[in-house]
C-alpha cells in the first residue's frame, strides 16, 4: 500500500515539475528574440537615426524619419476611423444580443478577424490601388479593416460584463437612453474599451503584408496621404534583404523601435487595466 | 443574600428609559403599552381607596362612582388585550420583548380582577342599609388588611415601573400577613355575631370583604411574579414558599 | 379621492404570451407606506416596475389598463417625466461606480444635464443625504467613489439618489433583500420617516418587514390581487383564507 501511494506522490511531483518547467521554456523565445533585437538594434538608436531619411544606396549615416512618420500617420488614420465605427459597432452588439442583425454582424466580425493581411491588402489593391494609385489612405483603410474585430469585440465583452443594474439604476433616474449609454455605461467600461483599442492598434502596427500593395514605400520624408508613405514593417523588410550593410543596420535599428512600441503598447495596457478599472 | 446576581438589564426602567438613543418602532409601542397598563394600575388603585373610604364613611354616593368607572377599568382591559395582539401580529417579538408582552396580558387580567373587587365592596355599600360598625372592622382587622393590601398594590406598581425584582420578590411575605388575618376571618367574625344576633348581616358582608381582600393580595402576588418572570426569565409560579425562599432570596 | 396619489384599474401585463399581472385594482394614498408582498412569480415585481415604466424596457413586455398617478395616465405621459416622478430603488445597491458620492446623489440632474446653479446643488446634497440618514456618515468624504461605502451606506445612498429628484412616489423593490440585519433595520427605520414627504410602495419577499414597516398591505397571488388592507387587519385577521395561508407559512 505505501509503494503505491509513494509511486502516486512521484508522479504528482514529476508532473508539477514539467508544468512549471515548459511555463519557464515558453519565456525562452521571447528572451531571446528582445535580446537579440535590442543588442544588434538599440546602437543604432539616437537623435539622428529619428530624425533622417535613409541615405541613398552605398552612403553610411541617415534614419528612418520618413518610416517614423509614416508609421504614425497610416496608423492615426485607421484609427480615426476604426476606434469610433468599433466603438459604436461593439455597443449595439453589448445592447441587443439576442436579435438576427446581433448574430449575422458578430459572425461577419469573426470571419473578418480571420482574414490573412495580405489578402486584405490585395482586396484594397484592386478597389483603391488600381483606380487611385499608391496611397497611404489606401494602407490606413486596410489597417482599419483589421483593426475592427478586435475593437468590436472588446467593446462587447467589456460591457457585457457590466452588471444590468447599472442601466437600470440610470434609466430609473429618467435618462435617455442615448446618454445612460454615453455617460453611464461607456464610462464604466471605459478600461476595457481602451485596453481593446491599444490591443488592436499594437497588433496592426507591425502589419507588413497590407502595406506592400497599398502605401507601398519612398525614400522621402512626405506629409501627403494621397501619395505613397514609408513605413516602419515595409523599411524592416525592404532593408534586411538588401545587399549593403547600411541598410541592414538601419533595419536592426527599426525593428528596435517597433519592438520598443508594441511591448510598451502592451505594458501601458497592463497598467490601465489596473489602475483605471471601475470598481463594480 | 442573591441580589447581586439579579441581572443589571433593564430595558423599560420607566425611570431610566430617556436614553440618547431613538427607539425602535417596538420599542415606542412597548414603552406606550407599559405606560397605559401603568394608568390602569392608578385607576384600580384609586378605585380601591375610594371603596374604602365609602365603606369606613359609609358614603353611598363615593360607591356609586366606583361602580360606575368600573366601566373604565373594563375598557382599559380591552384595548391593552387588543394592544398586545397588535404587537404579536406586527412585531414578532422575542427575549424580553416577548416575556413582557406574555407579563402584560397576565397582568391586566389580574388589575382587571382587582378592579372587579373593588366594584364589589363597593356595591356591598349601596346595597347594605346600615353602616358598618368600627368596633367590627377593627376586631377583625379589616382596616389593617386593606391598608396592606393596597399598600401591596402600590409597591407591585412601581416594581413594575422601575423593573424592581427585589420589591417584586418582597411582595410574597407581605402577603402571608393577609393570608394569615384571612385565616383568622371565620373566627373573628363568629364573635361579632355572638355579640349580637342582629349583627349577621354587616358580619356576613365583612366576611366577604376579607375573603376579597385576601384574593387582592393573591392577585398582586400573580403580578409580582409575572414582573420577576419577564425581567429574569425566572418562573416563580406555584412554588411553595420553602421553595421560593431558595430561589429568590 | 383627493389624495390617492397612484390608481391602477383593471391593469394587465405581460411577458409575450405570459399573463404576468391580472386585472389589478387599486388606490393608494399620499405619505402612505405600502407594502406589496407574495410568493415569487406573483406579479408584484413586474406590477412595481409598470408604475414607473420600466416594465416595456423588457423585450417583449406590454402592458394594458389604466394606471395613474394622480389624474394623470402614466402611459400617456412622457416615460422620462414619469421617472422623474417617481423613483425607484432597487434590490442589489446600484450607485455609478464612477461617480463621487456628491455626483451619484445628483446623478438625476447630472445625467439629465439639467443645468442648477452650484449652490443648489450643495444644498440638494446635503437636504438628500440628511433625508436619508447618511450625511454624518459621509459628510467628510462626499468626492470619494460610492463604492467604497458598505452594502447598507451604499443602498442608503441610492435612496438619497432617488430623493434628490423630489419624486412624488418612491418605489422599493426588495430593497433590503441583499442586506445584513443591522442594515437593514437601518433602512426600515428610514421609511418611517421619508413617510412623512413620499408615498412609498415596497415590494418585499420578508412578511415580518411588510409587517413592520407598512401601514397598509397587498397581497398578490398569481397575478391577481387577492387582498388591500390595512397591515394591521391583515396580520390579525385577513379576510381572504389565500392570505391567510401565506402568513402562516401553509402554502405548499
Amino acid at each position: 500500500m505505501d509503494a503505491r501511494i509513494g509511486i502516486r506522490n512521484t508522479k504528482s511531483i514529476l508532473f508539477k515539475s514539467f508544468i512549471i518547467f515548459l511555463a519557464f521554456v515558453v519565456t525562452i523565445p521571447l528572451i531571446i528574440v528582445l535580446l537579440y533585437i535590442i543588442k544588434q538594434g538599440v546602437m543604432q538608436v539616437n537623435w539622428h537615426f529619428l530624425t533622417h531619411v535613409p541615405a541613398p544606396e552605398g552612403e553610411k549615416g541617415g534614419g528612418i524619419a520618413n518610416a517614423l512618420v509614416g508609421s504614425l500617420l497610416i496608423i492615426g488614420m485607421s484609427s480615426v476611423v476604426a476606434i469610433p465605427v468599433g466603438i459604436l459597432a461593439g455597443i449595439y452588439l453589448s445592447e441587443n444580443p439576442g436579435t438576427k442583425l446581433a448574430y449575422y454582424s458578430g459572425l461577419c466580425v469573426d470571419i473578418l478577424q480571420g482574414v490573412p493581411s495580405i489578402v486584405m491588402g490585395i482586396v484594397v489593391y484592386f478597389w483603391i490601388v488600381k483606380p487611385f494609385g499608391f496611397s497611404a489612405i489606401s494602407g490606413s483603410i486596410a489597417l482599419a479593416i483589421m483593426m475592427l474585430p478586435i475593437v468590436i469585440r472588446s467593446t462587447e465583452q467589456t460591457l457585457l460584463l457590466l452588471p444590468p443594474s447599472l442601466k437600470e439604476a440610470a434609466l430609473s433616474l429618467g435618462v435617455p437612453y442615448h446618454r445612460v449609454i454615453l455617460k453611464v455605461i461607456v464610462p464604466c467600461g471605459f478600461a476595457g474599451i481602451l485596453s481593446g483599442i491599444i490591443l488592436s492598434i499594437a497588433r496592426i502596427i507591425g502589419e507588413t503584408a497590407p502595406l506592400l500593395f497599398t502605401a507601398l514605400g519612398s525614400n522621402y520624408l512626405s506629409f501627403k496621404v494621397t501619395g505613397a508613405m514609408e513605413s516602419l514593417p515595409h523599411l524592416i523588410f525592404t532593408y534586411a534583404t538588401s545587399p549593403y550593410d547600411d541598410q541592414h543596420d538601419l533595419a536592426w535599428g527599426a525593428s528596435f523601435i517597433l519592438l520598443m512600441f508594441v511591448l510598451i503598447l502592451n505594458i501601458f495596457t497592463k497598467l490601465i487595466t489596473r489602475k483605471w478599472k471601475i470598481q463594480l | 443574600m442573591r441580589f447581586k446576581n439579579f441581572p443589571t438589564f433593564q430595558p423599560y426602567n420607566l425611570t431610566t428609559i430617556f436614553k440618547i438613543k431613538t427607539m425602535t418602532p417596538l420599542e415606542t409601542e412597548i414603552v406606550s403599552l407599559k405606560k397605559e397598563l401603568i394608568s390602569m394600575w392608578m385607576l384600580v388603585q384609586s378605585q380601591m381607596n375610594k371603596a374604602k373610604e365609602a365603606m369606613v364613611t359609609f358614603d353611598k354616593d363615593l360607591a356609586r362612582e366606583v361602580l360606575i368607572k368600573e366601566k373604565r377599568v373594563n375598557s382599559f382591559e380591552l384595548k391593552i388585550d387588543r394592544d398586545c395582539e397588535n404587537i404579536f401580529a406586527l412585531h414578532c417579538p422575542v427575549a424580553i420583548d416577548l416575556r413582557f408582552l406574555l407579563a402584560a396580558l397576565k397582568i391586566n387580567t389580574n388589575l382587571e380582577r382587582i378592579g372587579d373587587i373593588a366594584s364589589g365592596i363597593a356595591f356591598y355599600v349601596v346595597e347594605s342599609t346600615e353602616n358598618f360598625g368600627m368596633k367590627s372592622l377593627e376586631s377583625t382587622s379589616l382596616l389593617r388588611m386593606y391598608d396592606e393590601a393596597v399598600n401591596i398594590l402600590i409597591d407591585t406598581r412601581i416594581a413594575f415601573e422601575k423593573e424592581d425584582t427585589a420589591l417584586a420578590r418582597s411582595i410574597f411575605k407581605r402577603d402571608e400577613v393577609l393570608d394569615e388575618i384571612n385565616e383568622n376571618a371565620p373566627i373573628a367574625v363568629a364573635e361579632i355575631i355572638k355579640e349580637d344576633i342582629n349583627n349577621i348581616p354587616e358580619a356576613l358582608y365583612i366576611l366577604s370583604i376579607l375573603r376579597k381582600l385576601e384574593r387582592v393580595g393573591d392577585q398582586s402576588k400573580n403580578i409580582a411574579e409575572e414582573i420577576i418572570f419577564y425581567v429574569e426569565a425566572k418562573i416563580l409560579k406555584h412554588m411553595d414558599s420553602g421553595k421560593r425562599k431558595i430561589e429568590g432570596e | 379621492m383627493e389624495n390617492t396619489v397612484v390608481s391602477a384599474t383593471k391593469f394587465n401585463a405581460w411577458f409575450g404570451d405570459n399573463h404576468v399581472v391580472k386585472d389589478v385594482s387599486i388606490n393608494i394614498e399620499k405619505n402612505q407606506c405600502v407594502a406589496v408582498m407574495g410568493p415569487s412569480g406573483c406579479g408584484k415585481t413586474t406590477f412595481l416596475r409598470c408604475i414607473n415604466r420600466m416594465h416595456e424596457l423588457i423585450p417583449g413586455a406590454t402592458a394594458k389598463g389604466s394606471l395613474k398617478l394622480y389624474s394623470d395616465e402614466v402611459y400617456t405621459m412622457n416615460p422620462i417625466y414619469v421617472r422623474y416622478k417617481i423613483g425607484m430603488v432597487f434590490q442589489r445597491p446600484n450607485p455609478f461606480p464612477n461617480l463621487s458620492i456628491y455626483d451619484n446623489v445628483i446623478a438625476g440632474y447630472k445625467l439629465n444635464g439639467l443645468k442648477v446653479a452650484k449652490a443648489d446643488l450643495d444644498n440638494i446634497v446635503q437636504k438628500s443625504l440628511t433625508s436619508a440618514a447618511l450625511w454624518n456618515e459621509v459628510k467628510d468624504s462626499l468626492h470619494k467613489k460610492g463604492t467604497f461605502l458598505s452594502g447598507g451606506q451604499q443602498q442608503r445612498l441610492c435612496i438619497a439618489r432617488a430623493i434628490a429628484m423630489e419624486p412624488e412616489v418612491i418605489l422599493f423593490d426588495e430593497p433590503t433583500s441583499a442586506l445584513d440585519p443591522i442594515s437593514t433595520s437601518s433602512v426600515e427605520q428610514l421609511f418611517h420617516e421619508l413617510k412623512e414627504k413620499y408615498t412609498l410602495i415596497i415590494v418585499t419577499h420578508n412578511m415580518q418587514q411588510a409587517a413592520r414597516v407598512s401601514d397598509k398591505t397587498a397581497f398578490f397571488y398569481v397575478g391577481e390581487l387577492v387582498e388591500f388592507d390595512d397591515t394591521k387587519q391583515m396580520f390579525t385577521a385577513p379576510k381572504d383564507v389565500r392570505t391567510q395561508n401565506y402568513i402562516t407559512g401553509r402554502f405548499s
